[in-house]
Protein backbone atom coordinates (compact mmCIF):
# COMPACT_ATOMS: atom_id res chain seq x y z
CA UNK A 1 0.00 0.00 0.00
CA UNK A 2 1.07 3.83 -0.66
CA UNK A 3 -0.28 6.46 1.30
CA UNK A 4 0.23 9.60 1.14
CA UNK A 5 1.18 12.32 3.92
CA UNK A 6 0.26 15.95 4.54
CA UNK A 7 1.47 18.78 6.47
CA UNK A 8 0.40 22.37 6.53
CA UNK A 9 -0.18 22.89 9.87
CA UNK A 10 2.93 25.01 10.43
CA UNK A 11 4.80 27.10 8.49
CA UNK A 12 7.18 23.89 7.31
CA UNK A 13 5.37 22.41 3.92
CA UNK A 14 5.85 18.74 3.95
CA UNK A 15 4.67 16.36 1.79
CA UNK A 16 5.88 12.38 2.19
CA UNK A 17 5.03 9.22 0.16
CA UNK A 18 5.42 6.48 2.39
CA UNK A 19 4.77 2.63 0.77
CA UNK A 20 4.33 -0.79 3.60
CA UNK A 21 5.73 1.78 6.19
CA UNK A 22 9.07 2.85 4.21
CA UNK A 23 9.45 6.25 3.65
CA UNK A 24 9.74 6.74 -0.12
CA UNK A 25 10.07 10.54 -0.13
CA UNK A 26 9.66 13.35 2.32
CA UNK A 27 9.84 16.91 1.03
CA UNK A 28 9.55 19.66 3.22
CA UNK A 29 10.06 23.43 2.51
CA UNK A 30 10.13 26.15 5.03
CA UNK A 31 7.40 29.02 3.21
CA UNK A 32 9.14 31.47 1.49
CA UNK A 33 7.22 33.46 -1.05
CA UNK A 34 4.62 31.55 -2.03
CA UNK A 35 1.76 29.63 0.26
CA UNK A 36 1.18 26.43 0.55
CA UNK A 37 -1.81 26.36 -1.64
CA UNK A 38 0.45 27.77 -4.27
CA UNK A 39 3.02 24.79 -4.04
CA UNK A 40 0.79 21.82 -2.69
CA UNK A 41 -0.14 20.67 -6.06
CA UNK A 42 2.77 21.56 -7.85
CA UNK A 43 5.08 19.75 -5.28
CA UNK A 44 2.75 16.45 -5.39
CA UNK A 45 3.03 16.60 -9.43
CA UNK A 46 6.97 17.17 -9.48
CA UNK A 47 7.08 13.96 -6.65
CA UNK A 48 4.80 11.73 -8.16
CA UNK A 49 6.99 12.45 -11.64
CA UNK A 50 10.59 11.84 -9.59
CA UNK A 51 9.49 8.70 -7.58
CA UNK A 52 7.88 7.04 -11.58
CA UNK A 53 5.18 6.21 -9.17
CA UNK A 54 1.18 7.20 -10.31
CA UNK A 55 -1.41 9.27 -8.47
CA UNK A 56 -3.86 5.90 -9.24
CA UNK A 57 -1.28 3.56 -7.38
CA UNK A 58 -2.05 5.79 -4.19
CA UNK A 59 -4.09 3.96 -1.57
CA UNK A 60 -4.82 6.40 1.10
CA UNK A 61 -4.25 10.08 2.21
CA UNK A 62 -2.97 11.00 5.36
CA UNK A 63 -3.52 14.71 6.82
CA UNK A 64 -2.38 16.43 9.58
CA UNK A 65 -5.41 17.95 10.73
CA UNK A 66 -4.55 19.86 13.79
CA UNK A 67 -4.22 21.90 16.04
CA UNK A 68 -2.07 24.39 13.84
CA UNK A 69 -2.29 27.43 11.71
CA UNK A 70 -5.99 27.06 10.66
CA UNK A 71 -5.37 28.52 7.19
CA UNK A 72 -2.81 25.61 6.60
CA UNK A 73 -5.05 23.27 7.99
CA UNK A 74 -7.64 24.08 5.53
CA UNK A 75 -5.17 24.19 2.82
CA UNK A 76 -3.85 20.65 3.53
CA UNK A 77 -7.69 19.28 4.33
CA UNK A 78 -9.03 20.77 1.46
CA UNK A 79 -6.43 19.61 -0.79
CA UNK A 80 -6.50 15.83 0.42
CA UNK A 81 -10.26 15.77 0.22
CA UNK A 82 -10.24 16.73 -3.36
CA UNK A 83 -7.47 14.06 -4.06
CA UNK A 84 -9.20 11.30 -2.25
CA UNK A 85 -12.69 12.27 -3.53
CA UNK A 86 -11.58 11.96 -6.89
CA UNK A 87 -8.98 8.93 -6.69
CA UNK A 88 -12.20 7.43 -4.65
CA UNK A 89 -9.22 6.10 -2.01
CA UNK A 90 -9.44 6.29 2.12
CA UNK A 91 -8.83 10.16 3.41
CA UNK A 92 -7.28 9.75 7.27
CA UNK A 93 -7.18 12.96 9.54
CA UNK A 94 -4.33 12.55 11.92
CA UNK A 95 -4.24 14.97 14.94
CA UNK A 96 -0.91 17.13 14.86
CA UNK A 97 0.15 16.68 18.38
CA UNK A 98 -0.61 13.39 18.71
CA UNK A 99 1.77 12.70 15.70
CA UNK A 100 4.61 14.65 17.81
CA UNK A 101 4.05 11.93 20.68
CA UNK A 102 4.26 9.28 18.61
CA UNK A 103 7.75 10.60 16.78
CA UNK A 104 9.00 9.87 20.43
CA UNK A 105 7.17 7.09 22.40
CA UNK A 106 10.43 5.46 23.04
CA UNK A 107 11.03 8.31 25.49
CA UNK A 108 10.59 7.56 29.82
CA UNK A 109 8.17 9.60 31.53
CA UNK A 110 5.20 12.10 30.47
CA UNK A 111 5.43 13.67 26.71
CA UNK A 112 4.35 16.84 26.04
CA UNK A 113 3.25 17.57 22.45
CA UNK A 114 3.50 21.29 22.19
CA UNK A 115 2.93 24.22 19.38
CA UNK A 116 3.05 28.05 18.76
CA UNK A 117 -0.72 29.07 18.75
CA UNK A 118 -1.30 32.46 18.37
CA UNK A 119 -1.06 35.72 20.82
CA UNK A 120 1.90 34.04 22.95
CA UNK A 121 -0.23 30.61 23.54
CA UNK A 122 0.92 27.10 23.11
CA UNK A 123 -1.31 24.06 21.57
CA UNK A 124 -0.76 21.02 24.06
CA UNK A 125 -1.84 17.92 25.95
CA UNK A 126 -0.06 15.42 28.12
CA UNK A 127 0.65 11.74 27.61
CA UNK A 128 1.58 8.96 29.97
CA UNK A 129 3.27 5.87 28.76
CA UNK A 130 1.41 2.45 29.62
CA UNK A 131 2.11 -1.12 29.51
CA UNK A 132 5.22 -2.78 27.95
CA UNK A 133 4.54 -1.71 24.02
CA UNK A 134 4.33 2.01 25.42
CA UNK A 135 1.24 2.62 24.38
CA UNK A 136 0.10 6.27 25.13
CA UNK A 137 -2.92 7.53 27.14
CA UNK A 138 -3.65 10.92 26.97
CA UNK A 139 -3.99 12.18 30.24
CA UNK A 140 -5.05 15.41 29.45
CA UNK A 141 -7.53 17.44 26.79
CA UNK A 142 -5.96 19.13 23.82
CA UNK A 143 -5.79 22.63 24.99
CA UNK A 144 -4.24 25.95 23.76
CA UNK A 145 -2.72 27.95 27.15
CA UNK A 146 -0.22 30.71 27.86
CA UNK A 147 3.54 29.29 28.51
CA UNK A 148 2.75 30.48 31.82
CA UNK A 149 -0.34 27.65 32.76
CA UNK A 150 1.34 25.10 30.87
CA UNK A 151 4.27 25.83 32.97
CA UNK A 152 2.12 25.36 36.47
CA UNK A 153 0.52 22.32 35.07
CA UNK A 154 4.12 20.39 33.92
CA UNK A 155 5.10 21.61 37.37
CA UNK A 156 3.32 19.61 39.34
CA UNK A 157 3.91 16.36 37.79
CA UNK A 158 6.21 13.88 39.71
CA UNK A 159 8.05 12.50 36.46
CA UNK A 160 10.48 13.37 33.77
CA UNK A 161 8.52 15.84 30.89
CA UNK A 162 9.52 15.78 27.16
CA UNK A 163 8.32 18.85 25.55
CA UNK A 164 8.12 17.93 21.92
CA UNK A 165 6.92 19.92 18.93
CA UNK A 166 7.55 23.39 16.93
CA UNK A 167 7.51 26.71 17.17
CA UNK A 168 9.17 26.80 20.93
CA UNK A 169 11.77 28.75 20.89
CA UNK A 170 10.18 31.82 23.03
CA UNK A 171 9.24 29.12 25.90
CA UNK A 172 12.54 27.02 25.75
CA UNK A 173 14.09 30.59 26.52
CA UNK A 174 11.61 31.47 28.93
CA UNK A 175 12.42 28.21 30.96
CA UNK A 176 16.28 28.08 30.96
CA UNK A 177 16.05 31.17 33.15
CA UNK A 178 13.83 28.72 35.71
CA UNK A 179 15.60 26.65 37.51
CA UNK A 180 12.94 24.73 39.61
CA UNK A 181 12.01 23.18 36.29
CA UNK A 182 15.15 20.37 36.30
CA UNK A 183 12.37 17.71 35.31
CA UNK A 184 11.19 19.12 32.62
CA UNK A 185 13.38 18.77 29.45
CA UNK A 186 12.69 20.17 25.64
CA UNK A 187 13.21 17.91 22.77
CA UNK A 188 12.34 19.49 19.64
CA UNK A 189 14.04 19.98 16.05
CA UNK A 190 13.09 23.71 14.85
CA UNK A 191 14.83 22.49 11.95
CA UNK A 192 13.40 19.27 11.21
CA UNK A 193 10.21 18.49 13.26
CA UNK A 194 8.08 15.69 12.97
CA UNK A 195 5.65 15.91 10.08
CA UNK A 196 4.13 14.03 7.42
CA UNK A 197 5.94 10.80 7.27
CA UNK A 198 4.86 10.50 10.55
CA UNK A 199 1.37 11.23 9.70
CA UNK A 200 1.37 8.73 6.43
CA UNK A 201 2.56 6.28 8.78
CA UNK A 202 0.02 6.91 11.26
CA UNK A 203 -2.41 6.63 7.94
CA UNK A 204 -0.94 3.66 6.85
CA UNK A 205 -2.18 1.57 10.45
CA UNK A 206 -5.27 3.09 10.31
CA UNK A 207 -6.29 2.34 7.16
CA UNK A 208 -5.11 -1.39 8.12
CA UNK A 209 -7.43 -1.25 11.21
CA UNK A 210 -10.10 0.08 9.03
CA UNK A 211 -9.86 3.57 10.96
CA UNK A 212 -10.52 5.91 8.41
CA UNK A 213 -12.69 8.60 8.66
CA UNK A 214 -15.86 9.86 6.95
CA UNK A 215 -14.45 12.24 3.90
CA UNK A 216 -17.52 14.33 3.91
CA UNK A 217 -17.31 14.84 7.85
CA UNK A 218 -13.83 15.32 8.65
CA UNK A 219 -12.91 18.65 9.71
CA UNK A 220 -10.25 20.43 10.89
CA UNK A 221 -8.87 20.59 14.49
CA UNK A 222 -9.57 24.11 15.96
CA UNK A 223 -9.00 23.78 19.32
CA UNK A 224 -10.42 27.40 19.54
CA UNK A 225 -13.01 29.53 18.06
CA UNK A 226 -12.89 32.08 16.44
CA UNK A 227 -12.44 35.31 17.76
CA UNK A 228 -15.82 36.93 16.76
CA UNK A 229 -17.36 34.05 17.76
CA UNK A 230 -15.41 34.48 21.05
CA UNK A 231 -16.77 38.12 20.98
CA UNK A 232 -20.23 37.59 20.10
CA UNK A 233 -20.50 34.77 23.43
CA UNK A 234 -18.93 37.47 25.91
CA UNK A 235 -21.17 40.15 24.55
CA UNK A 236 -24.66 37.89 24.92
CA UNK A 237 -23.13 36.66 28.27
CA UNK B 1 -21.55 12.94 -23.51
CA UNK B 2 -21.91 16.06 -26.09
CA UNK B 3 -19.82 19.29 -25.58
CA UNK B 4 -17.67 20.68 -22.65
CA UNK B 5 -18.99 20.49 -19.19
CA UNK B 6 -17.02 22.39 -16.69
CA UNK B 7 -17.01 22.41 -13.10
CA UNK B 8 -17.15 25.72 -11.17
CA UNK B 9 -16.07 26.42 -7.90
CA UNK B 10 -16.80 29.70 -5.68
CA UNK B 11 -16.08 30.41 -2.44
CA UNK B 12 -14.90 33.77 -2.46
CA UNK B 13 -16.99 35.01 -0.07
CA UNK B 14 -20.12 34.07 2.46
CA UNK B 15 -21.73 31.28 -0.55
CA UNK B 16 -19.71 27.95 -0.84
CA UNK B 17 -20.89 26.81 -4.69
CA UNK B 18 -20.34 24.29 -6.91
CA UNK B 19 -21.79 23.91 -10.68
CA UNK B 20 -21.49 22.23 -13.60
CA UNK B 21 -22.28 23.55 -16.76
CA UNK B 22 -22.42 22.61 -20.24
CA UNK B 23 -21.15 24.53 -23.40
CA UNK B 24 -20.91 27.59 -21.47
CA UNK B 25 -24.14 28.01 -21.29
CA UNK B 26 -26.42 25.00 -20.23
CA UNK B 27 -26.56 25.01 -16.67
CA UNK B 28 -26.86 20.53 -15.39
CA UNK B 29 -26.73 22.37 -11.24
CA UNK B 30 -25.91 25.10 -9.35
CA UNK B 31 -25.55 24.15 -6.13
CA UNK B 32 -24.99 27.43 -3.55
CA UNK B 33 -25.20 27.03 0.08
CA UNK B 34 -25.76 30.00 1.44
CA UNK B 35 -23.98 31.33 4.86
CA UNK B 36 -25.90 34.54 5.44
CA UNK B 37 -27.80 33.45 8.66
CA UNK B 38 -24.34 32.70 10.26
CA UNK B 39 -23.43 36.34 9.54
CA UNK B 40 -26.35 37.62 10.56
CA UNK B 41 -25.98 38.09 13.86
CA UNK B 42 -22.42 39.78 13.18
CA UNK B 43 -24.39 42.65 10.61
CA UNK B 44 -21.69 41.03 8.21
CA UNK B 45 -19.24 38.59 6.90
CA UNK B 46 -16.85 37.40 9.54
CA UNK B 47 -13.68 35.73 7.29
CA UNK B 48 -13.13 33.12 9.95
CA UNK B 49 -16.33 31.95 10.09
CA UNK B 50 -16.90 32.46 6.25
CA UNK B 51 -13.74 29.86 5.61
CA UNK B 52 -15.05 27.01 8.44
CA UNK B 53 -18.00 26.87 6.66
CA UNK B 54 -16.50 26.79 3.15
CA UNK B 55 -14.32 23.99 4.60
CA UNK B 56 -17.14 22.07 5.91
CA UNK B 57 -19.61 22.40 2.90
CA UNK B 58 -16.95 22.01 -0.12
CA UNK B 59 -16.94 18.84 -0.79
CA UNK B 60 -20.86 17.90 -0.13
CA UNK B 61 -21.63 20.84 -2.22
CA UNK B 62 -19.89 19.32 -4.77
CA UNK B 63 -21.06 15.78 -4.83
CA UNK B 64 -24.82 17.37 -4.77
CA UNK B 65 -23.96 19.21 -8.02
CA UNK B 66 -22.36 16.02 -9.68
CA UNK B 67 -25.14 14.08 -8.53
CA UNK B 68 -27.99 16.90 -9.81
CA UNK B 69 -25.94 17.37 -13.11
CA UNK B 70 -26.12 13.18 -13.42
CA UNK B 71 -22.79 13.61 -14.57
CA UNK B 72 -19.29 11.94 -12.77
CA UNK B 73 -16.12 13.60 -12.89
CA UNK B 74 -14.92 11.58 -15.51
CA UNK B 75 -17.08 13.68 -17.50
CA UNK B 76 -15.92 16.93 -16.82
CA UNK B 77 -13.58 18.62 -18.96
CA UNK B 78 -11.82 21.47 -16.67
CA UNK B 79 -11.58 22.55 -13.30
CA UNK B 80 -13.11 26.53 -13.03
CA UNK B 81 -12.00 28.17 -9.49
CA UNK B 82 -12.49 31.80 -8.50
CA UNK B 83 -9.04 32.25 -7.24
CA UNK B 84 -10.29 36.55 -6.14
CA UNK B 85 -10.94 39.28 -5.71
CA UNK B 86 -12.47 37.52 -2.31
CA UNK B 87 -11.29 36.55 1.29
CA UNK B 88 -8.40 35.27 1.21
CA UNK B 89 -9.22 32.02 3.46
CA UNK B 90 -12.06 31.25 2.07
CA UNK B 91 -10.49 31.61 -1.82
CA UNK B 92 -7.87 28.99 -0.54
CA UNK B 93 -10.42 26.44 0.25
CA UNK B 94 -11.90 26.69 -3.46
CA UNK B 95 -8.37 26.70 -4.71
CA UNK B 96 -6.90 24.32 -2.95
CA UNK B 97 -9.95 21.88 -4.02
CA UNK B 98 -10.00 22.61 -7.23
CA UNK B 99 -6.21 21.75 -7.75
CA UNK B 100 -6.53 18.39 -6.28
CA UNK B 101 -9.55 17.60 -8.38
CA UNK B 102 -7.62 19.23 -11.83
CA UNK B 103 -4.40 16.91 -10.83
CA UNK B 104 -6.29 13.73 -10.52
CA UNK B 105 -8.33 14.23 -13.25
CA UNK B 106 -5.61 15.42 -15.26
CA UNK B 107 -8.04 18.22 -16.57
CA UNK B 108 -7.09 22.16 -17.17
CA UNK B 109 -7.62 24.46 -14.25
CA UNK B 110 -9.06 27.70 -15.00
CA UNK B 111 -8.73 30.91 -13.08
CA UNK B 112 -11.55 33.07 -13.21
CA UNK B 113 -11.87 36.38 -11.56
CA UNK B 114 -14.91 37.20 -9.20
CA UNK B 115 -15.85 40.34 -10.78
CA UNK B 116 -15.26 38.27 -14.23
CA UNK B 117 -17.63 35.75 -13.53
CA UNK B 118 -20.81 38.18 -12.42
CA UNK B 119 -20.09 39.21 -16.25
CA UNK B 120 -20.49 35.37 -17.72
CA UNK B 121 -23.57 35.31 -15.31
CA UNK B 122 -25.15 36.84 -18.99
CA UNK B 123 -24.51 34.24 -20.90
CA UNK B 124 -26.03 31.69 -18.79
CA UNK B 125 -29.45 30.09 -20.54
CA UNK B 126 -29.04 32.72 -23.76
CA UNK B 127 -26.60 32.55 -27.03
CA UNK B 128 -23.44 34.04 -26.43
CA UNK B 129 -23.30 38.06 -25.96
CA UNK B 130 -20.74 39.39 -28.75
CA UNK B 131 -17.67 41.26 -27.66
CA UNK B 132 -16.88 44.03 -27.34
CA UNK B 133 -19.11 45.58 -24.40
CA UNK B 134 -19.65 47.75 -21.56
CA UNK B 135 -19.81 45.44 -18.47
CA UNK B 136 -21.50 46.83 -15.25
CA UNK B 137 -20.54 44.70 -11.95
CA UNK B 138 -22.62 45.75 -8.96
CA UNK B 139 -22.68 44.00 -5.47
CA UNK B 140 -21.49 44.23 -2.11
CA UNK B 141 -18.13 43.90 -2.66
CA UNK B 142 -17.86 45.65 -6.34
CA UNK B 143 -18.96 48.67 -8.30
CA UNK B 144 -16.91 48.26 -11.57
CA UNK B 145 -17.32 49.65 -14.83
CA UNK B 146 -15.85 47.47 -17.47
CA UNK B 147 -14.61 47.46 -21.32
CA UNK B 148 -14.57 43.63 -22.45
CA UNK B 149 -12.95 43.98 -25.92
CA UNK B 150 -12.90 40.28 -26.44
CA UNK B 151 -13.14 37.49 -24.03
CA UNK B 152 -10.40 37.75 -21.52
CA UNK B 153 -9.39 40.94 -22.48
CA UNK B 154 -10.73 43.58 -20.19
CA UNK B 155 -9.94 46.88 -19.57
CA UNK B 156 -11.20 48.54 -16.15
CA UNK B 157 -12.73 51.91 -16.74
CA UNK B 158 -14.12 52.61 -13.53
CA UNK B 159 -14.05 51.58 -10.04
CA UNK B 160 -15.65 52.84 -6.58
CA UNK B 161 -13.35 54.64 -4.85
CA UNK B 162 -14.85 53.74 -1.19
CA UNK B 163 -17.96 51.65 -0.80
CA UNK B 164 -19.53 49.64 -3.20
CA UNK B 165 -22.72 50.22 -4.18
CA UNK B 166 -24.88 47.70 -2.55
CA UNK B 167 -22.58 48.12 0.86
CA UNK B 168 -24.27 51.66 0.85
CA UNK B 169 -27.48 49.72 0.50
CA UNK B 170 -26.46 47.21 3.53
CA UNK B 171 -25.14 50.44 5.23
CA UNK B 172 -28.18 52.80 5.19
CA UNK B 173 -30.40 49.49 6.15
CA UNK B 174 -28.39 49.33 9.55
CA UNK B 175 -28.88 52.99 10.22
CA UNK B 176 -32.37 52.46 9.75
CA UNK B 177 -32.76 49.53 12.02
CA UNK B 178 -33.69 47.17 8.70
CA UNK B 179 -32.28 43.97 8.46
CA UNK B 180 -28.94 42.53 6.69
CA UNK B 181 -28.75 42.86 3.99
CA UNK B 182 -30.26 45.53 3.44
CA UNK B 183 -30.53 46.07 -0.48
CA UNK B 184 -34.39 43.36 -0.95
CA UNK B 185 -35.73 45.61 2.10
CA UNK B 186 -34.80 48.93 0.90
CA UNK B 187 -36.03 47.72 -2.41
CA UNK B 188 -39.60 46.72 -1.19
CA UNK B 189 -39.65 50.24 1.27
CA UNK B 190 -39.32 51.92 -2.04
CA UNK B 191 -41.70 50.65 -4.27
CA UNK B 192 -44.17 52.81 -1.93
CA UNK B 193 -42.00 55.95 -1.56
CA UNK B 194 -41.70 58.81 -3.76
CA UNK B 195 -38.41 58.71 -5.36
CA UNK B 196 -38.21 62.32 -5.79
CA UNK B 197 -39.58 63.17 -2.34
CA UNK B 198 -35.66 64.11 -0.89
CA UNK B 199 -32.93 64.41 -3.13
CA UNK B 200 -29.74 63.57 -2.18
CA UNK B 201 -26.80 63.76 -4.20
CA UNK B 202 -25.37 62.14 -7.16
CA UNK B 203 -21.80 61.81 -6.38
CA UNK B 204 -19.09 61.94 -9.48
CA UNK B 205 -21.90 62.87 -11.81
CA UNK B 206 -20.40 66.13 -12.84
CA UNK B 207 -17.41 64.87 -13.62
CA UNK B 208 -15.85 63.09 -16.89
CA UNK B 209 -14.14 60.39 -14.79
CA UNK B 210 -15.77 57.02 -14.96
CA UNK B 211 -15.08 56.21 -11.35
CA UNK B 212 -17.50 55.55 -8.45
CA UNK B 213 -17.97 57.33 -4.99
CA UNK B 214 -21.10 56.31 -2.52
CA UNK B 215 -19.36 57.13 0.76
CA UNK B 216 -20.89 60.86 0.77
CA UNK B 217 -24.50 59.81 -0.66
CA UNK B 218 -24.00 57.24 2.70
CA UNK B 219 -23.15 60.05 4.80
CA UNK B 220 -26.17 62.40 3.45
CA UNK B 221 -28.35 60.00 3.98
CA UNK B 222 -27.70 59.68 7.53
CA UNK B 223 -27.30 63.67 8.16
CA UNK B 224 -30.66 64.03 6.65
CA UNK B 225 -32.46 61.51 9.08
CA UNK B 226 -30.17 63.07 11.90
CA UNK B 227 -31.34 65.90 11.67
CA UNK B 228 -35.72 65.20 11.32
CA UNK B 229 -34.93 63.19 14.35
CA UNK B 230 -33.43 66.32 15.95
CA UNK B 231 -36.37 68.54 15.35
CA UNK B 232 -38.50 65.72 15.74
CA UNK B 233 -40.34 65.55 12.30
CA UNK B 234 -41.62 62.24 11.49
CA UNK B 235 -39.84 60.36 9.00
CA UNK B 236 -41.14 58.62 5.90
CA UNK B 237 -38.81 55.50 5.52
CA UNK B 238 -40.26 54.60 2.82
CA UNK B 239 -40.03 57.87 0.51
CA UNK B 240 -36.12 58.11 2.22
CA UNK B 241 -35.99 54.28 0.66
CA UNK B 242 -37.15 55.34 -2.25
CA UNK B 243 -34.85 58.77 -2.81
CA UNK B 244 -32.18 56.69 -1.72
CA UNK B 245 -32.09 54.41 -4.35
CA UNK B 246 -32.61 56.79 -6.78
CA UNK B 247 -29.76 58.77 -6.22
CA UNK B 248 -27.82 55.41 -6.53
CA UNK B 249 -29.50 53.78 -9.86
CA UNK B 250 -29.26 57.50 -11.31
CA UNK B 251 -25.36 57.34 -10.53
CA UNK B 252 -24.76 54.22 -12.25
CA UNK B 253 -26.83 54.82 -14.72
CA UNK B 254 -25.24 57.97 -15.69
CA UNK B 255 -21.88 56.66 -15.69
CA UNK B 256 -22.66 53.38 -17.22
CA UNK B 257 -24.14 55.59 -20.08
CA UNK B 258 -21.26 57.99 -20.16
CA UNK B 259 -19.14 54.97 -20.74
CA UNK B 260 -20.85 53.66 -23.73
CA UNK B 261 -21.09 56.84 -25.67
CA UNK B 262 -17.30 57.41 -24.87
CA UNK B 263 -16.37 54.25 -25.97
CA UNK B 264 -18.69 53.93 -28.70
CA UNK B 265 -20.33 50.65 -27.61
CA UNK B 266 -24.08 49.61 -27.94
CA UNK B 267 -24.13 46.54 -26.02
CA UNK B 268 -24.13 46.94 -21.78
CA UNK B 269 -23.89 44.06 -19.48
CA UNK B 270 -25.20 44.18 -15.70
CA UNK B 271 -24.07 41.64 -13.21
CA UNK B 272 -23.39 41.70 -9.47
CA UNK B 273 -26.21 41.04 -6.42
CA UNK B 274 -28.16 44.50 -7.17
CA UNK B 275 -28.13 43.92 -10.55
CA UNK B 276 -31.37 42.11 -9.22
CA UNK B 277 -32.83 45.40 -8.11
CA UNK B 278 -36.22 46.02 -10.40
CA UNK B 279 -36.24 49.69 -10.65
CA UNK B 280 -32.28 49.67 -11.66
CA UNK B 281 -33.18 47.12 -14.47
CA UNK B 282 -36.25 48.94 -15.35
CA UNK B 283 -34.35 52.14 -16.00
CA UNK B 284 -31.12 50.50 -17.90
CA UNK B 285 -33.90 48.95 -20.46
CA UNK B 286 -35.34 52.40 -20.83
CA UNK B 287 -32.01 54.14 -21.37
CA UNK B 288 -31.62 51.14 -23.45
CA UNK B 289 -34.63 52.07 -25.74
CA UNK B 290 -33.71 55.30 -25.78
CA UNK B 291 -30.23 55.24 -27.08
CA UNK B 292 -30.61 51.85 -28.96
CA UNK B 293 -28.25 50.26 -26.79
CA UNK B 294 -28.73 46.34 -25.93
CA UNK B 295 -28.83 45.78 -22.05
CA UNK B 296 -28.41 42.47 -20.73
CA UNK B 297 -29.13 40.95 -17.33
CA UNK B 298 -28.56 37.81 -15.72
CA UNK B 299 -31.74 36.19 -14.34
CA UNK B 300 -32.58 37.69 -10.83
CA UNK B 301 -30.91 34.64 -8.77
CA UNK B 302 -27.72 34.34 -10.99
CA UNK B 303 -26.98 37.67 -9.61
CA UNK B 304 -25.90 36.99 -6.54
CA UNK B 305 -22.73 34.29 -5.95
CA UNK B 306 -22.90 31.15 -7.82
CA UNK B 307 -20.69 29.00 -9.23
CA UNK B 308 -22.40 28.31 -12.76
CA UNK B 309 -21.47 32.00 -13.68
CA UNK B 310 -17.67 30.93 -12.72
CA UNK B 311 -18.42 27.47 -14.85
CA UNK B 312 -19.33 29.88 -17.76
CA UNK B 313 -16.51 32.11 -17.66
CA UNK B 314 -14.12 28.82 -17.65
CA UNK B 315 -16.26 27.50 -20.64
CA UNK B 316 -15.48 30.54 -22.95
CA UNK B 317 -11.91 31.02 -21.31
CA UNK B 318 -11.03 27.32 -22.07
CA UNK B 319 -11.96 27.27 -25.47
CA UNK B 320 -9.72 30.93 -25.86
CA UNK B 321 -6.92 28.31 -24.61
CA UNK B 322 -6.98 30.64 -21.64
CA UNK B 323 -5.89 28.04 -18.92
CA UNK B 324 -3.71 28.03 -15.86
CA UNK B 325 -0.47 26.42 -14.28
CA UNK B 326 -0.87 24.67 -10.85
CA UNK B 327 1.29 27.11 -9.28
CA UNK B 328 -2.27 30.04 -9.56
CA UNK B 329 -2.64 31.75 -5.98
CA UNK B 330 -5.40 33.80 -4.70
CA UNK B 331 -5.14 37.57 -4.44
CA UNK B 332 -7.37 39.54 -2.01
CA UNK B 333 -7.91 42.70 -4.25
Amino acid sequence: MITLGIDTATDIFNLAIIENGKMIVDYRMQKAGMTHSAVIIPALKNLIDFTGLELNKLTGIAVSVGPGSFTGLRIGLATAKGLAFSLSIPIIGVNTLESYALDRKDLPGILCPMMKARKGEYYFTLYRKENHYNDLIRIEDYQCKSWLSIKEKLLKLDQPVYILGYGLMEAIGNLKSNHSLSHIHFLIKEQDPPGAVNIALMGEKRILSKQTDDIFELSPFYICKSAAEIKNETRIN
Amino acid sequence: MEGKNILGIETSCDETSVAIVRNGNQILSNIISSQMELHRKYGGVVPEIASRQHMKYILITCQAALKQAMVSLSDIDGIAVVNGPGLKGSLLVGLSFAKALALVMNKPLIGINHIEGHIFANFLNIQEIKTPFISLIVSGGHTSLILVKKIGQYQILGNTRDDAAGEVFDKIAKYLGLEYPGGPIIEKLALTGKKDAIHFPRPLTKTSNLDFSFSGLKTAVIYFVKKKKEIKESLQLEDICASFQQAVIDTLVHKTLSAAHRYNIHRIVIGGGVAANESLRKKLLEIGRKYHLSVYFPPKELCTDNAGMIAAAGYFKLINGMTDSFYLDVFTE
